[in-house]
């Protein structure tokens, strides 16, 4: 399976007089799970619909291996899709909805019915989708976008409404279709799960990115250090630029953003500030989420310096 | 989901077959695979029914059943290419406009983003089952009177070719309201402004246009059909044809136009 890369290049978008999306610009390679987050509202949905067509960009340019979706020779068999999750006449049995999606891409009816078995809805496919749990809509949709086994797979929240062993399995399917050469786009609100899935991460906020890169980079980017003399400490970092935080209980310790753990040695030796301890300090993935969208979620407030300068996500 | 990883496709699309009609059959497939027809068919049954009891038990104003007396009267009876333009125009809207409200032409434009193949494609489906519908209403309309007619002192009346006319004008008049219809519902999207736009341009407008613009009465979609049925003389049968085609063609073309610079979702 050979992937293809998804580039998002200046990406603004305008409802009227609100800016959905403002000069976006983001890579997603092939061979790596990318998780796409932002808070409701971020612009996440916005992104994925012009990426696919659905809906014009005012600026800028979203392609897939180099062409705009509508350019791709055979859009069926090189991108799946899950992007709405009730996007089903509930009057249509779970069957007929994929015969009519196979029907369009030029796919025969023996892929119709083993796609109905691998995401385990032998016994409702002939049942109408209005009597479906939100998590059967959901491998109905998977169903739908892997008929063609595309080497893209964009997903909008496919991981709403599945029960455990669906998510597990999500999760195995996505990273197998990564590992071996695919590329995968997934959006999620559910932190944790991103977190056991994806390689590389891309945050938005109010249509702007406000992080990117390979996650246990992202996740590492910040420094603990210990210091006798904290206070001339976070003079030096800040005067170079860094987010210092303090945190509770601990008086002698500072914790650092926006400068590579060697910077803050160095910074910290040159300035002559003692040093006890220096040491990366590991985030979660909602830590990381939680600071990079509650600081640009304020008016008129920058993005943390850590994610100020966001990175294009690069293969390991 | 089944723990084994999903397996790739073993069938990969046929490369001969030409979109458009890939596109076509997903459309049939969609518009034959809920109830919607169905419920239109019932309809069709009662309409018949009304008729045959209009036969059986109406009488003119003598108490005479004059109103079936000789086969113009018959014919006009049986003229059903006026309601089959109606409820096709009903149906192509409902049909065009659900797909948007429930978001299932999201699949085929990510099938087909060159929208307008996608469009044409569901447009021309439509007028498929349209034409259908509107010829099996017509038959069912004749069957119920000629059914109904051994109640009354005449027999059927209504010469093969006059018979025939009439199920190609309800036909074509299916035809014709299913593409009007698929126009309004692409334009209007949602499925009660959609059937409010179809009796609007077929019911309200038409009186409205007359009164603005005298001489334009033989121009109005149900004098067109009954012109094609043979029941009116108003303008001539290739004028009648031509003229509906401008009404179904015209409301299309505009959803066209929209559906290809309006995003989707």
């Amino acid at each position: 399976m050979t992937g293809h890369i998804i580039e998002i290049e200046r990406l603004t978008k305008r409802y009227r007089k609100a800016t959905v999306l403002d000069d976006l610009s983001f890579t997603v390679q092939p061979g790596r799970v990318t998780g796409f987050l932002g808070p409701n509202g971020a612009g996440k949905s916005t992104t994925m619909k012009i990426l696919l067509d659905l809906a014009a960009a005012d600026e800028g340019s979203a392609t897939i291996g180099g062409r705009r979706y509508r350019d791709l020779p055979d859009p069926a068999a090189t991108v799946g899709v899950v992007i709405e999750a009730n996007a089903f006449h509930p009057g249509r049995s779970g069957r007929n909805h994929l015969l009519v999606v196979a029907d369009t891409a030029g796919i025969g009816r023996p892929r119709v019915d083993e796609m109905i078995d691998a995401v385990g809805l032998t016994v409702a496919a002939d049942r109408h989708v209005g009597g479906y749990s939100l998590g059967m809509r959901q491998r109905l949709g998977l169903a739908a976008a892997l008929l063609g086994d595309p080497p893209v797979l964009i997903l909008d929240e496919p991981a709403n409404g599945l029960d455990p062993q669906g998510v597990r399995t999500l999760r195995d399917l996505l990273r197998a279709r990564a590992a071996s050469g695919g590329t995968v786009l997934v959006s999620s609100h559910l932190l944790a799960e991103v977190e056991h899935l994806a390689d590389d991460i891309v945050i938005i906020a109010d249509g702007r990115l406000v992080a990117s890169g390979p996650l246990t980079e992202l996740q590492q980017s910040t420094s603990l250090v210990r210091t006798p003399t904290p206070a001339d400490l976070r003079r030096v970092l800040v005067t170079a630029g860094a987010d210092i935080d303090a945190p509770d209980g601990q008086p002698d310790a500072l914790i650092v953003r926006g400068l590579r753990i060697d910077e803050v040695g160095e910074i910290a030796f040159a300035a002559g500030v003692a040093i006890h301890e220096l040491s990366t300090h590991a985030n979660s993935l909602e830590d990381l989420f939680l600071q990079a969208t509650i600081t640009t979620a304020s008016p008129g407030a920058a993005p943390s310096a850590t994610l100020r300068a966001p990175r294009e996500v690069q293969p390991t | 989901m089944n723990d084994t990883a999903i397996a790739p496709a073993r069938t990969r699309p046929d490369p001969t077959e030409a979109v458009w009609f890939r596109l076509l059959r997903a459309e049939l497939r969609k518009l034959t695979s809920t109830k919607m027809p169905w419920v239109f068919f019932a309809v069709l049954v009662v309409i018949a029914a009304i008729n045959a009891i209009a036969v059986v038990f109406g009488t003119d104003m003598d108490g005479s059943k004059a109103f079936v007396s000789t086969a113009d009267d018959q014919q006009s009876l049986m003229a059903f290419a006026a309601n089959s333009l109606m409820g096709a125009t009903l149906f192509g809207a409902m049909a065009v406009a659900r797909e948007y409200g429930y978001g299932t032409v999201v699949p085929t434009f990510l099938a087909s983003p060159r929208r307008h193949r996608a469009v044409l494609a569901q447009f021309s489906a439509i007028a498929v089952v349209g034409s259908i519908l509107g010829c099996i209403g017509g038959a069912l309309t004749m069957i119920a009177v000629a059914l109904a007619l051994p109640t009354t002192d005449y027999g059927f009346l209504v010469p093969a070719g006059v018979v025939g006319r009439l199920l190609l004008a309800s036909l074509y008049c299916g035809a014709a309201g299913a593409v009007l219809g698929a126009g309004i519902g692409s334009i209007v999207r949602n499925t009660g402004g959609a059937v409010a736009g179809a009796v609007f341009v077929l019911i309200v407008a038409p009186p409205l246009i007359v009164q603005l613009a005298s001489g334009t009465g033989a121009w109005m979609p149900s004098t067109l059909a009954n012109v094609l049925s043979g029941v009116m003389f108003d303008v001539s049968t290739p004028a009648a044809v031509a003229g509906l085609a401008v009404w179904a063609v015209v409301p299309a073309a505009i959803g066209l136009l929209a559906v290809q610079r309006r995003d989707v979702m």
